[in-house]
């Protein structure tokens, strides 16, 4: 069943000219987790805010086609009523943090507030948001006062409080180091598993093709290819596309070598298993 | 040829609270990685050669000139930081202006001036975007403007703190063959970053930072073999040289080339 | 980190609510407005800083009462100069005299400087900005004017912490702002171009942040603690909307005060 249906989306920012999405046709199953790859400008983000209405109701510009998610046609519901089922991360955790809560407990109880959500309700969501997210130890805590892995946590954890059946992230890891980045694709696996619709915009391919069920390659606006990693990243023409490979991929490729089905291994272990047989 | 020299750098920004503790490494022309998790000091570190902070204990030499002796603005001649927030470095409502205002800080005539950002925004890819006011530009161009208004600036010393954040492969690569041709002009170049094929690629010698210490300090080679110091600092090999381990060779891999290379020939 | 210029403590007077403290406040400064007699202008002035001090943020007020003491010698000496009703001299140095009537108004002037800055001094400095606007949410404030307040009150640090790290790349790209006074100053202006921009950029994205965590719907929101207002701070309400009709009454009633 299609939690997010998107036909003949096309977007122009105010006083351009170019179009940021030039026809975007795509859909997604409830569950997926869908990786969105390409070139920086090739409309990721505009993509991601595409999904909770910010385009076209706060940036305002030429919007055509249309944006469905959860049931609800983006264009005809506030920013407010969509991101009560679709929930939106964004590149920087610092900026996430209303600022208005002294307590990480606090902090995500802040969307709840303003959703009207019943007294009695929100315990119990925040505590769960807190739990898989990790952060329970951190709750009496200063939101300014965890590192940056942990405030990107604490973003997504104050989304996940609102229930949403949609999670959509925009590079939500590339101002975190290593221990970071582990940390939020474990949360976001852990999300995935509870049911939850996952979108991830990165430039982490190597860990995104890892997890991803499929992958929507962009750019300038247009899809070049949505398909599961590992039929993905057979194409030849990623790279005039702007789009990275894994590693390991762009090695079996350079050797010619693949699995039985013509796909190609997205991990270090299937690529070590695979490698080595080719030599046997 | 420029030398940098650090002996017994102490710092902390609170009173109790060391950031680093005991620091002493010598820089020579070449590019060097500097990794580790977030809270090593390693921001602190690069601001310590800068001369923006001035050591609690110990001592900084740039081409021995004490940093704890000059201004930061007389030591800008020789040793250019390109911060990690563009936000906080931008001045000026055009790209060309931007770039300029460094070379016209030192004192070249705005012809020059004008020359050197030219031909800095060039090497980045951003000749196209000279007119433009930076803020309009997405985020990563916007970090490539920073660094073209620093290799402007001409200095021996290139410092990048985490340039290759929010870089699309086509921004890594340009940031690389910066790297490469300030190397080979015989300068010095000190990068903070947490993309490991990025420095595997683009760096002769990789230092670990760990809680304020150097923990490991050697070539890319040797660093990437050494696992347990890898782990206690939360950081991981590229994935190919993962691969290279997994398949037992003797050799780290370092790219994706020399990968094909050993295994065709070794055929393991 | 992100600071206001709030000081922090548990004591009764930071226990207060902060609707509780705004009354005290703002009591005390419609009194130094309608009362004229010294000694009671002196009083609030008393209660205030006993407040303050109370608090344990008399310390962070210093800064503020010396900042002001030039203006209220100022006052003082003018109006010892040059009051219209000035007859009686104090002092005199040759041509130059300072006449009793106007110093006792000059002294009201500065008592009345002193008591509006240690009144708002309660609010500033020991009540949290998110508190404060908090209460007024609650009590059907819009929560996005309150939020905009609250960015406004916690504004100063921010910018703050800002103007360091602009001055900071500033001096990186060879623009001396050590040494001379005159070279310091001359480094002070161009850092307000970037200063605005990236607050601007950093407002866009909070408010996108805010925008998906439903915040732009405008509608009532739920709590999710309860307010707590303790029983001496209804007292408090009391004696000083108490004090501040007493105060109406014998000014204007009894023409006393």
């Amino acid at each position: 069943m299609a939690v997010i249906e998107v036909s003949e989306l096309r977007y122009r920012y105010p006083n351009t000219e170019k179009l940021a999405l030039d026809h975007i046709s795509f859909s997604v199953e409830k569950g997926e987790l869908v990786g969105i790859v390409g070139s920086n400008l090739s409309g990721k983000s505009t993509l991601c805010a595409a999904m909770v209405g910010l385009v076209p109701h706060f940036y305002k510009g030429a919007f055509g086609g249309s944006v469905t998610v959860s049931g609800m046609n983006v264009r005809e519901h506030s920013v407010g009523e969509v991101s009560r089922k679709v929930g939106l991360v964004f590149q920087n955790p610092f900026t996430q943090i209303t600022g208005a809560k002294l307590t990480v407990y606090e902090e995500v109880a802040f969307g709840l507030e303003h959703a009207g959500v019943p007294r009695e309700e929100m315990p119990r969501r925040i505590d769960r948001a807190l739990s898989t997210l990790g952060l329970a130890d951190l709750a009496e805590r200063s939101p300014f006062a965890v590192s940056g892995g942990q405030m990107q946590r604490l973003a997504i954890a104050s989304v996940l409080a609102m229930e949403p059946e949609i999670l959509v992230l925009d590079e939500p890891t590339s101002q975190l180091d290593p221990a970071g980045t582990s940390e939020v694709f474990r949360a976001i696996l852990t999300l995935r598993s509870e049911g939850i619709t996952v979108l991830i915009a990165e430039h982490k391919v190597e860990r995104l093709a890892e997890v991803a069920d499929r992958m929507l390659a962009i750019e300038k606006g247009r899809v070049v290819a949505f398909d599961a990693p590992a039929r993905l990243f057979n194409r030849a023409d990623l790279a005039e596309h702007g789009i990275a490979i894994p590693s390991v991929v762009s090695v079996c490729r350079s050797l010619g070598v693949s699995k039985e089905d013509g796909s190609l291994p997205l991990s270090v272990s299937d690529a070590a298993k695979l490698l080595e047989s080719a030599h046997a | 040829m420029p030398e940098i020299s650090v002996r017994d750098l102490m710092f902390h920004y609170t009173e109790g609270v060391p950031v680093l503790r005991g620091i002493s490494i010598d820089f020579s022309p070449g590019a060097t990685a500097i990794v580790g998790q977030n809270g090593a000091g390693k921001s602190t570190f690069v601001r310590l050669l800068k001369g923006l902070l001035k050591p609690k204990s110990g001592s900084v030499t740039v081409n021995s000139i004490e940093t704890a002796d000059v201004t930061v603005a007389t030591l800008s001649r020789t040793v250019g930081l390109v911060f990690q927030n563009p936000a906080d470095q931008l001045f000026k409502s055009r790209v060309a202006d931007e770039v300029m205002f460094g070379p016209q800080n030192l004192g070249y005539t705005s012809d020059e001036a004008q020359d050197l950002a030219r031909h800095a925004l060039e090497r980045l890819g951003l000749g196209g975007v000279a007119h433009e006011n930076p803020y309009d530009l997405g985020l990563a161009e916007r970090k490539l403007v920073t660094v073209a208004g620093i290799l402007a600036m001409g200095t021996e010393v290139v410092i990048l703190d985490e340039p290759t954040i929010a870089q699309d492969v086509e921004g890594t690569r340009r940031l690389g063959k910066v790297v490469e041709d300030l190397t080979g002009e015989g300068k010095m170049v000190i990068t903070i970053t947490h993309d490991m094929d990025f420095v595997t690629r683009y760096f002769d010698r990789v230092v670990v930072m760990q809680q304020g210490v150097v923990h490991a300090d050697g070539s890319a080679r040797e660093v990437f073999a050494a696992h347990d110091i890898l782990e206690k600092a939360g950081l991981e090999p590229p994935q190919v040289t993962r691969l290279g381990q997994a398949l037992g060779m003797d050799q780290t891999i370092l790219t994706t080339e020399e990968f094909v290379k050993t295994y065709q020939r070794k055929g393991r | 980190m992100r600071l206001s210029l709030y000081v922090e403590g548990d004591g009764w007077v930071h226990r207060l609510d902060p609707l509780t403290k705004v009354i005290i406040a703002v009591s005390a400064i419609a009194l130094t407005f309608i009362l004229t007699n010294l000694v009671a202008n002196g009083a609030i002035l008393f209660v205030s800083l006993a407040l303050l001090t109370a608090a344990g943020a008399l310390r962070r007020a210093l800064p503020v009462f010396a900042g002001a003491l030039l203006l209220a010698l100022t006052f003082f000496i003018i109006q010892g100069l040059v009051y219209p009703g000035n007859r009686t001299v104090a002092v005199a140095a040759g041509p130059v005299a300072l006449y009793r009537e106007g110093l006792l108004v000059g002294l009201h002037l500065a008592l009345r400087l002193y008591n509006i800055l240690s009144a708002t001094l309660i609010i500033v400095l020991v009540t949290h900005p998110t508190h404060l606007v908090e209460a007024l949410v609650r009590r059907g404030l819009s929560p996005r004017f309150g939020y905009v307040l609250m960015a406004v009150l916690q504004i100063i640090p921010t910018m703050a912490d800002q103007t360091k790290a602009i001055m900071d790349a500033q001096r990186s790209r060879g623009m001396e702002t050590e040494g001379k006074l005159w070279t310091r100053i001359k480094a002070f202006i161009p850092l307000m171009g970037p200063l605005v921009t990236s607050s601007l950029i950093s407002t866009e994205e909070r408010a996108l942040a805010l925008e998906v965590r439903g915040f732009g719907d405008n509608a009532r929101p739920t709590f999710l603690r309860e307010e707590h207002i303790p029983g001496y701070g209804i007292v408090l309400r009391w004696i000083a909307l108490a004090a501040l009709v007493s105060g109406i009454v014998m000014r204007w009633g009894f023409g006393w005060l």
